[in-house]
């Protein structure tokens, strides 16, 4: 378990240790590196003292180590700096703006996702041989094989430029004013965000599906199986109180090593539909080379995920007793 | 093609067991058929394929002029998708060739040698498992402008082996304490000896599932990468392609062939990689190949 945690500080030093190193390995003065880049995009009027002046305030003018922990200082107090393409911005709440639009896309397309996939799996599982098992399989196969965000173009293609059902962008009509939570605002979300749940839904759905086929596959070997169905059980009971709660288990925990994938083909998916999540953000910041914003969005998920990932390794023993650390 | 599968086949008696798996067959001959056709199409180009403006833009598919249509920026979208397909696969195959031996070698030490040098290394390998690679991909990219396919070999081969040393590692503890094992030890052998004559023919299917899993980690990687920008500006890549099409928002235009033409050829490739990887697993799990998957 302290294994577990000394790994976790340190995914997140080393994250915050590349954001700090490889910026200053690159030849050349960053701030003079950001000003010719604003030169080029038409801003004009900067002086020689100017650049001395920033040197001085991002403190680039002190030795390496000073700048490492003003830097590390900086980023525990959770200030990520200022925003280039949105100044005068800074990059918390530029991020602060996006995030509950990632947070809401993954949320809802996960949810969808497991308790779909969770439940095909457990029919095709039941009933290796049937029709619907055989129609459902390779076409599972397939699109699972698709990156999220392939499918996204296909669906805003057919459902919002040849039929165009749902809207293509953004995650609210033009016009539509925030007048406190309405129900008519509610609906318009919701429909705003149906093709980009859709496209991770169904890219995601097919890989809950086996996995949840092959782990009542496996409980329906066992012997209380036998038991049950040798005392005459009806199959229906077997099904929903033995099988599946046993092979839901492994489900709930199979979330944690899902959420980085689901989080980045949600960030890619965001982009093909201009959502204005973290993903949509990140595009923006690259085409821009907004580097503050792109190192916070990239620090940000990076903290989430990780973080994600050990609470499920600590919860693990919680909810399954047969698993314990350091007794193997 | 088929007869010189069948020639293959004849050869030897694994390579033979391998192929008798349709899915591995099916896999096979889709790879091997994208990549004859994108060699030979990108010597047939009469020009540069990638030079902006040499048609019309925008044009739609027509036979037999542009079969596949023109970008936002005139360039045959056949021509380009065969260099795209060539460089997509040469990523794919390089940091699967690279990755996967760095994988192995590190699993085998790290199993082999045991102690100080084996939690260390398992440690690193955790952490590599742990850390959502995407997100790093781009902080690291973003940073380093990939400017070459090399670079963006380079970077990606650096994330790519961990998956391969963790099973690999697992695999060969418990080789390891097998009867023939111990017998090759009685005969003699030294340590080296054994790891590479005795343990690693052993894994041989695993090592080739690794293979074709990092093959189909990295060209999704690369994929994504490009698809944000973030790919190889020199010359193009099927996620460079997708990159254009949105770029001049082809899907709004009603430009169906710009973004079709490189999700197809990702998803054939894509799948090809996976019904390889199933079958390899049938091949090695007999077991599994029973449930028919």
């Amino acid at each position: 378990m302290a294994k577990r945690l000394a790994a976790y500080v340190v995914v997140l030093f080393a994250a915050t240790l590349i954001n700090f190193v490889i910026p200053r390995l690159i030849p050349g003065d960053p701030i003079r590196v950001v000003i010719a880049r604003l030169e080029m995009r038409g801003r004009q009027g900067f002086s020689e003292d100017l650049v001395l002046q920033y040197t001085h305030m991002f403190g680039l003018d002190k030795d390496l180590f000073t700048q490492f922990t003003n830097y590390m200082t900086q980023m525990l107090r959770g200030n990520l700096g200022l925003s280039i393409s949105w100044f005068p911005s800074s990059v918390q709440e530029v991020i602060g703006r996006a995030l509950p639009w990632t947070l809401y896309l993954m949320f809802t397309s996960v949810i969808i996702s497991w308790v779909i996939g969770n439940v095909l799996g457990a029919i095709i599982g039941w009933q290796r041989d049937s029709k619907l098992a055989r129609a459902i399989l390779p076409a599972a196969l397939v699109l699972g094989t698709i990156p999220y965000y392939m499918l996204a173009i296909s669906l805003a293609f057919f459902f919002a430029y040849t039929i165009p059902l749902f809207p293509a962008t953004g995650s609210s009509s033009i016009g539509i004013i925030w007048h406190g939570i309405s129900l008519g605002y509610i609906a318009d979300l919701i429909w705003h965000s149906v093709l980009p749940v859709l496209s991770i839904v169904i890219s995601s759905v097919g890989w809950w599906m086996m996995s949840m086929k092959a782990m009542i596959a496996n409980v329906l070997g066992e012997d209380y199986i036998m038991l049950a169905r040798a005392k005459g059980m009806k199959t229906s009971v077997i099904l929903r109180k033995y099988a599946l709660r046993n092979a839901l288990l492994p489900q709930v925990t199979g979330l944690a090593m899902t959420i980085g994938q689901t989080m980045s083909g949600a960030l890619l998916t965001e982009v093909v539909f201009a959502y204005p999540g973290l993903g949509w953000l990140l595009y923006n910041a690259i085409t821009n080379l907004d580097y503050p914003v792109i190192q916070g969005v990239v620090l940000l998920i990076i903290f989430t995920i990780s973080t994600a990932v050990l609470l499920m390794d600590l919860l693990y023993p919680i909810i399954d007793p047969r698993i314990r650390y350091g007794e193997k | 093609m088929v007869r010189f599968l069948e020639a293959l086949r004849k050869r030897s008696g694994f390579a033979n067991e391998l192929l008798r798996n349709r899915k591995i067959l099916a896999g096979i001959v889709i790879f091997l058929g994208m990549s004859l056709i994108s060699v030979a199409g990108s010597y047939l180009a009469p020009y540069n394929p990638m030079r902006l403006g040499t048609f019309p833009p925008e044009m739609p598919p027509s036979f037999p002029a542009h079969i596949l249509g023109t970008d936002s920026i005139g360039r045959d979208l056949l021509f380009l998708l065969f260099i795209s397909i060539l460089n997509s696969l040469q990523i794919g195959l390089a940091v699967a060739g690279f990755g996967t031996i760095f994988g192995l070698l590190v699993g085998l030490i790290s199993a082999y040698s045991g102690g100080f040098t084996d939690s260390a290394l398992s440690t690193v390998t955790d952490i590599a498992l742990v850390v959502p690679m995407l997100p790093v991909l781009i902080l690291v990219s973003s940073m380093i402008r990939v400017v070459e396919i090399s670079t963006m070999i380079l970077i990606l081969i650096i994330f790519s082996w961990a998956w391969t040393s963790r099973t690999i590692r697992a695999q060969t503890l418990s080789l390891k304490e097998r009867d023939f094992v111990y017998m090759a030890k009685l005969s003699g052998m030294g340590r080296f000896e054994i790891v590479f004559r005795e343990i690693t023919p052993n894994m041989i299917s695993y090592v080739g599932v690794n293979f074709f899993g990092t093959c189909f980690w990295a060209i999704t990687a690369e994929a994504g990468l490009s698809f944000l920008g973030l790919g190889p500006q020199t010359t193009t890549t099927l996620g460079n392609m997708l990159y254009w099409a949105q770029n001049y928002s082809s899907i709004y235009k009603g430009l169906w062939w710009a973004w079709a033409t490189p999700i197809v050829a990702i998803s054939v490739i894509l799948v090809a990689l996976y019904l390889v990887n199933i079958g390899l697993d049938e091949v090695a799990n007999p077991k599994l190949a029973r449930q028919r998957l």
